[in-house]
């Protein structure tokens, strides 16, 4: 939410200066606050909305037990939560008038405002024993790594638009996403914050690989991760954590040691949950595993309640719509009128879908147990008003689209 | 170049979405699919496992009445203390181990440690009385303690009765779950269903604000109504009880009543038993104390098993024996049945027999020289019955043994009789064992074989189906279950039995088993005397099992007894003198409870007792007059001129030519005499001595026929001081009777 803020301040005063450099380049635009063309994008907001509305019942489903339990109000998480809904829907709406391309300038600031934000945040008290929040006091927990992956959309697109023909060398092509990039994920390992990270290379790659970089760097990308990675995970205790949860990854139902029982209690809940939903699932409300089985049905494994109470079906409509908003978004930013908004859009809806993916990989214990928050779904105000303020920029991007909009 | 989207741009987003789609989404979805359709069943299964509480209360295992419906066996209510450590918090934990201990006797800090178990169910303790529990509730309230104890209902077998058809009943272990007798022979019937309160609970193991929970409600378990009278055992019990102690029995003794037209048994005693209440405890003192007094170890262990397996042992039908000459009823009904013999066919006892070049002995070294079939029964003579075994042959003396069976298990509805299937079949009895068997050595079967036969051989020739069990009944009273009692076969014709029944009359009247008659009661029987040879074989020692089987009314034979001491030590080891009063005693008590009424002879008449006149009121001398009437000599008290009271009381029995007392004022009634010692005396002793002592006596038992009857019973005890005139019952045996 941090990111949206700024940008509400600063863009009257420059409104002036923009108008001239708009027509004869091809980045640069016409100084509008507004975005010229009329229509925002209804198939899009209806998507948006929909999987919003069904995200906050979801949520007061899941939540209410371990909130009655452990605050001693069934409507603690729901009440925040629906605050936090209608102030990112209001931030959405405002922010899909205002035209994208004044991004342009909140480029870079964002980006050294994330920097320093996950610096911040490395000397913050560590909770189960990582850094990854700030308090907000009653606003609740902020997590940087959510900015840094907004910043790190928004300044790609904007190099990538801006030296587009450049994008075969290695100079402007490959150098400063690498840099920008390392020094980001670096900070996140520090916290440690893995899947971020692993968000982040994603999200980097994506946007390179549409951007134009040439194929043979991915080839050398991949080979040095792996390598890192490797040293990382052999010689060194960075990523100790990460290890014992792809050992109980292998086997969640291994009764092995305690520690590891101790260590897979989630991801089994997660797994009974699932289970116990079976084609039809439970009825909405119905869920046995959220009374203080699945530990914080409300956050990252919310969508295991999900599928208990709606079963696989219901599942399945929700996994589909994610698809369709990732569709609908990639379809308005190949429409969209330049580049920075065709990446900007893809980078942004993307990030959506690769959250989705990883998240309910997660949850099906697809792949090792590692903190995603699933979008829309997962309690988390700051985060929610962020990802709907994402969602305004999109908005904003296919008002200029040249797609239909009905 | 293009200000949007170039075509490059175009197909590497399309490569993208198309990736994130179909691998990304695809997984994920292919994901679920396995987990919620492939998985989903057993996952949930895992996943009820841990959110359902389920709760079970035991049945109530159901009651063993007698014939009468008087309760044997029945189930209690009783309390499971159990602890529920999730609930007990740092706070509460000293007092609720403090109290507790106190309350349960268990030590403090084990119910600290356990109530540190990460559980919420961990019983403490069980079966407690309700009066246990009632402090337990009171504690509570004292402390305020809500939850962390919990109290389950849950039920405790008693046994009203103690030491009583023990071996019978059976009983059962900690579970309720029946370890022995009928308690483990109707297990399933008797133990019922436990019901089962299931509700969901959350992670820490309280209910959850849940419409889940589903009550199966316990099943009581059937009763079991037993053919055994409660009266019949009860009189068995104590015979059998006063004839171990008096016989100095060394190997336990049993005895069985039986119904000889349908099976049921009425009785069945096992003596050198134990309390079903408290099953393990050794009961003979001598035995428990000498265990006691073992150092701790194997063989201590080794001892208290061996003796709680004998006590717990149902003799009369899992013991085997040689039956001896009780059996010699089956040999003659056999003979008889195929014509070979009849009562008048002459035989002759020289003292001995040889048989394929072996001598085989009579009991009476000197041999009983002539004699018929009929007496030969009577005198028990084995050189007889050796012969009666020749005519019948090998095929069809098992033929017999056949039908009577003693080749196969009864079937009686208890656990434990064994099924033999080693026994002589013709072609392997030769001379020598057919001529033993004739007499019932060298074969070994068991008390309740032998009892079914003699009901067989009585009953107008029926093999009965022995049962204890006649219903069994639902928790409403419904019938479950009624015995069977249509019989196996018959083994020998109706005319057949009516004859051996009369000549097994005459030998409970006159012949060998005349220590089992009683007056009246038509008792038939055959007294045994049974030589346990490979316990000579094995200790060089030659011992004894003493039996007696008959049973009553002759004329319509209505139940069977057979008595049974193993290893006597007493005065005498034969089953005429020790078997057969016990025999004689219970069935005296019995027969008239059974309602079979007493029918006399002529001879019996003569000797029997009259009903005293009534005189009170009239004069002296027409008193006088009215008692020799009846040849009563009359005794007078006092100085009155009227009679003014009389003993015995008008109606009351007095001996033929016995002597009534009168009295002829108020203040002579008060007078008053003391029962001598009337027990172990000859008759004319007895005679004497209450003659002296100015009372009646009233002979029983084998006075009226013996020939030499020594009294064992005196009906009123010794030193009580009652009026003069009174009638004491005297008991009388042979007790130098053998066979």
């Amino acid at each position: 939410m941090t990111g949206t803020k700024p940008k509400n301040n600063t863009a009257p005063r420059q409104q002036k200066q923009k108008e001239q450099t708009e027509k004869p380049k091809g980045i640069r635009k016409k100084f509008r606050v507004f975005s010229a063309r009329s229509g925002l994008d209804m198939p899009f907001l209806f998507l948006v909305l929909t999987l919003l509305i069904i995200g906050l019942i979801m949520l007061f489903s899941a939540s209410f037990a371990n909130a009655l339990y452990r605050h001693g109000s069934s409507y603690f998480f729901i009440s925040r939560q629906a605050f936090f809904a209608v102030l990112g829907v209001a931030a959405m709406i405002a922010i899909s008038y205002f035209d994208y391309h004044h991004l342009h300038k909140f480029a870079i600031p964002i980006l050294l405002f994330s920097y320093m934000l996950l610096a911040i945040v490395l000397f913050m008290k560590p909770i189960s024993g990582v850094h990854r929040w700030i308090s907000l006091g009653p606003l609740g927990q902020f997590q940087p790594s959510e900015l840094a992956k907004f910043a790190l959309i928004l300044v790609f697109s904007h190099l990538i638009s801006l030296n587009f023909k450049r994008m075969d060398t290695f100079r402007y092509g490959v150098l400063p996403y690498i840099l920008i990039l390392g020094s980001m994920t670096g900070l996140m390992v520090l916290e440690p914050h893995v899947s971020a990270t692993v968000i982040c290379v994603l999200l980097a790659a994506v946007m390179l690989f549409i951007g134009g970089v040439r194929l043979r760097w991915f080839g050398l990308a991949f080979g040095g991760a792996g390598a890192v990675v490797a040293y990382l995970v052999l010689f060194t205790k960075k990523f100790s954590y990460a290890n014992d949860r792809i050992i109980a990854w292998l086997d969640p139902f291994s009764n092995a040691s305690k520690a590891i029982m101790e260590d897979t209690w989630q991801t089994r809940q997660s797994l009974y949950a699932i289970g116990s939903g079976g084609l039809l699932g439970l009825g909405l409300g119905q869920s046995r595993q959220k009374y203080l089985y699945l530990p914080e049905p409300q956050n990252d494994f919310i969508f295991a309640i999900v599928c208990e109470e709606l079963g696989f079906i219901g599942a399945l409509i929700i996994i589909i719509l994610f698809a369709m908003l990732v569709w609908r978004g990639i379809s308005i930013s190949l429409k969209a009128k330049d580049k920075f908004g065709m990446l900007l859009g893809i980078g942004l809806v993307v990030q959506v879908g690769l959250q989705v993916v990883l998240n309910i990989a997660v949850v099906t214990n697809t792949i090792p147990n590692t903190g995603i928050s699933l979008p829309f779904f997962s309690y988390g105000g700051t985060s929610l008003v962020l990802l709907l303020a994402e969602m305004g920029v999109v908005l904003s991007i296919s008002r200029t689209s040249a797609i239909e909009k009905t | 170049m293009a200000k949007g989207t170039t075509i490059r741009m175009w197909r590497r987003t399309v490569f993208v979405l198309l990736a994130l789609i179909v691998v990304g989404f695809g997984a994920i979805i292919f994901s679920l699919a396995k987990l919620q359709l492939v998985e989903g069943s057993s996952l949930q299964t895992r996943a009820v496992d841990q959110q359902l509480k389920d709760t079970s209360f035991s049945a109530q295992r159901g009651t063993i009445y007698d014939c009468n419906m008087k309760p044997l066996a029945e189930s209690a209510s009783v309390w499971k203390v159990v602890l529920e450590p999730a609930f007990i918090t740092d706070k509460n934990r000293e007092v609720i181990a403090d109290g507790l201990s106190k309350i349960l006797g268990m030590d403090k800090n084990e119910i600290i440690k356990r109530s540190m178990k990460k559980t919420y169910y961990d019983e403490l303790k069980r079966k407690v009385e309700t009066d246990v529990k009632d402090q337990i509730i009171q504690f509570k309230v004292d402390h305020k303690i809500d939850s962390g104890i919990r109290l389950i209902e849950d039920y405790k077998r008693y046994y009203p009765y103690g030491e009583f058809a023990a071996p019978v009943l059976g009983f059962t272990g900690t579970d309720n779950q029946g370890l022995y007798g009928l308690e483990k022979q109707y297990d399933s019937y008797l133990t019922g269903v436990p019901g089962k309160l299931v509700t969901a609970k959350n992670a820490i193991g309280t209910d959850m604000p849940f419409q889940y929970e589903q009550k199966v409600n316990a099943q009581n378990g059937d009763s079991l109504v037993l053919t055994i009278d409660e009266v019949v055992q009860h009189f068995l019990e104590k015979n059998m009880a006063e004839g171990v102690v008096e016989n100095k029995v060394g190997n336990r003794a049993c005895a069985i009543v039986m119904n000889v037209k349908t099976g049921a048994i009425l009785g069945m005693a096992v003596k050198g038993d134990f309390d079903p209440n408290n099953p393990f405890a050794v009961a003979d003192k001598e035995e428990a104390a000498k265990i006691a007094a073992m150092p701790e170890g194997d063989a201590k262990k080794a001892a208290l098993k061996a003796a709680q397996e004998k006590q717990w042992r149902n003799k009369s039908i899992s013991d085997t024996y040689y039956p001896g000459s009780v059996f010699k009823m089956v040999t003659g009904s056999s003979a008889m049945e195929e014509g070979v013999v009849n009562e008048s066919t002459p035989f002759f006892c020289g003292g001995s027999i040889k048989v394929a070049g072996q001598t085989i002995h009579c009991w009476r070294s000197r041999g009983h020289g002539s004699e018929n079939f009929v007496q030969g029964l009577c005198n028990s003579c084995n050189p007889v019955f050796v012969q009666i075994g020749e005519k019948l042959g090998p095929q069809r003396f098992f033929k017999y043994f056949s039908a009577f069976g003693f080749t196969s298990k009864t079937g009686i509805d208890l656990p434990g009789e064994p099924l033999r299937t080693i026994y002589y079949t013709p072609d392997k009895l030769n001379p020598v064992e057919l001529a033993t068997e004739s007499f019932g050595q060298n074969f070994s079967i068991t008390p309740i074989q032998m009892i079914t036969a003699i009901a067989a051989v009585s009953n107008g020739g029926y093999l009965v189906q022995p049962h204890v069990v006649s219903q069994i009944l639902d928790e409403d009273g419904n019938i479950v279950k009624t015995a069977d009692t249509t019989p196996k076969r018959q083994v020998i014709s109706a005319d057949t039995s009516a004859r051996m029944c009369k000549i097994l009359q005459t030998n409970a009247t006159i012949g060998t088993a005349k220590n089992g008659y009683l007056p009246g009661y038509r008792i038939g029987g055959k007294t045994g005397t049974s030589q346990k040879m490979d316990v000579k074989q094995k200790t060089g020692v030659m011992q004894y099992i003493a039996s007696y089987g008959g049973f009553a009314p002759a004329d319509d034979p209505q139940v069977a007894m057979l008595v049974f001491f193993d290893e006597p030590h007493g005065n005498s080891y034969y089953g005429a003198a020790v078997a057969g009063p016990v025999f004689a005693k219970t069935m005296e008590e019995i027969l008239p409870y059974l309602g079979v009424q007493r029918k006399y002879t002529d001879t019996e008449l003569a000797k029997l007792d009259v009903k005293a006149p009534d005189v009170v009121g009239k004069t002296i001398d027409e008193a006088k007059s009215a008692l020799s009437k009846q040849k009563l000599t009359p005794k007078i008290y006092g100085s009155g001129t009227k009679i003014v009271s009389q003993v015995p009381e008008a109606g009351k029995t007095i001996p033929q030519n016995g002597t009534m007392v009168l009295f002829t004022d108020e203040k002579s009634s008060d007078t008053t005499v003391t029962v001598p010692k009337l027990v172990g005396l000859s008759l004319p002793a007895v005679n004497k001595a209450a003659a002296n002592a100015g009372l009646n006596i009233s002979i029983t038992g084998a006075a009226l026929t013996g020939t030499n009857p020594v009294s064992n019973s005196q009906s009123i005890a010794e030193g009580t001081k009652v009026p003069p005139g009174t009638v004491v019952v005297v008991g009388f045996i042979e007790p130098n009777q053998v066979e």
